[in-house]
């Protein structure tokens, strides 16, 4: 009789522990986890048809080129910086979102350069991009 | 005479939390080991703070296409030529038609003409949309 109930109340002490284990580790599983991931964006580019016969710059009216070099971008002929980009986009954005951006890369620009540039469109609201290759 | 039963119900019940440990470790293994099988972790990406997040499970279809800066290009960490990637971008054509989305997660020091190899053969089997993977927040901070 006396064992029975002494065993009873030493299970329903001892039973803590796994549970804490449990918590503890899972505690740990999405700490360990949680720190891996970054939050990804994605910024959305058309490709122009390759033949020539399209000619999609003459169809469209609001057009707007800009070109993506190695060390920085040039607009109307102008060499210009991002923060400049930023003002005079959001600007244009104002006017009408469905200005097409034409963005014109040289093979040894780097990748970063353009996911700038796309972030600055997709800031200023500008839908309409379409990605050429020098 | 009870008392000196403990012991031995002590050394039996230590089992439970051990069992419990390695039930975690392994579930904390299987689940990192699928992560890291999925996504190059050389490749790092520009920041994007502008674009809409990717939700993971919103497009089951979606094909992400991985480019390191070195310009190779990679599927699920599994890195092929253009010739292979050309194949299975045709077979994915076939299989589930042309509105599928591409992601392309490039290096930011991948150079352009590189990326372009990818956009080309995307476009050669008549994908013209593709969406280019940046980084809207960092997981931790100091990590710039």
């Amino acid at each position: 009789m006396g064992k029975r109930e002494r065993n009873k109340g030493e299970n329903v002490k001892l039973e803590m522990t796994p549970m804490i284990d449990v918590v503890f580790q899972l505690l740990i599983f999405f700490v360990v986890t949680l720190k891996q991931e970054d939050i990804l964006s994605h910024l959305d580019v058309s490709r122009p048809a390759p033949d020539p016969n399209a000619k999609p710059e003459e169809q469209i009216k609001d057009l707007l080129q800009i070109e993506v070099y190695e060390r920085g971008f040039v607009m109307k002929g102008r060499r210009v910086g991002l923060p400049e980009l930023d003002r005079q986009l959001t600007r244009l954005a104002g006017y009408s979102k469905n200005v097409s951006v034409i963005i014109k890369c040289t093979p040894d620009s780097p990748h970063a350069n353009l996911v700038q540039l796309l972030d600055v469109c997709a800031k200023a609201g500008l839908k309409n991009l379409s990605v050429f290759s020098l | 005479m009870a008392k000196r039963n403990l012991p031995h119900e002590g050394s039996e019940l230590d089992m439970t939390p051990m069992i419990d440990v390695v039930f975690q470790l392994m579930i904390f293994f299987i689940v990192t080991i699928k992560m890291d099988a999925d996504v190059n972790k050389d490749i790092t990406l520009e920041e994007g703070k502008h674009g809409p997040i990717i939700k993971p499970s919103e497009d089951s279809r979606m094909l992400v296409v991985e480019l390191d800066k070195r310009g190779s290009i990679s599927i699920h960490n599994a890195h092929m030529d253009t010739g292979t990637f050309r194949q299975i971008m045709r077979a994915r054509v076939a299989r589930l038609g042309q509105n599928f989305t591409v992601l392309v997660r490039g290096d930011k020091r991948a150079r352009h003409k590189d990326i372009r190899k990818v956009m080309d053969i995307c476009s050669s089997v008549g994908i013209w949309k593709i969406q280019f993977a940046a980084i809207q927040e960092y997981a931790s901070k100091d990590k710039k």
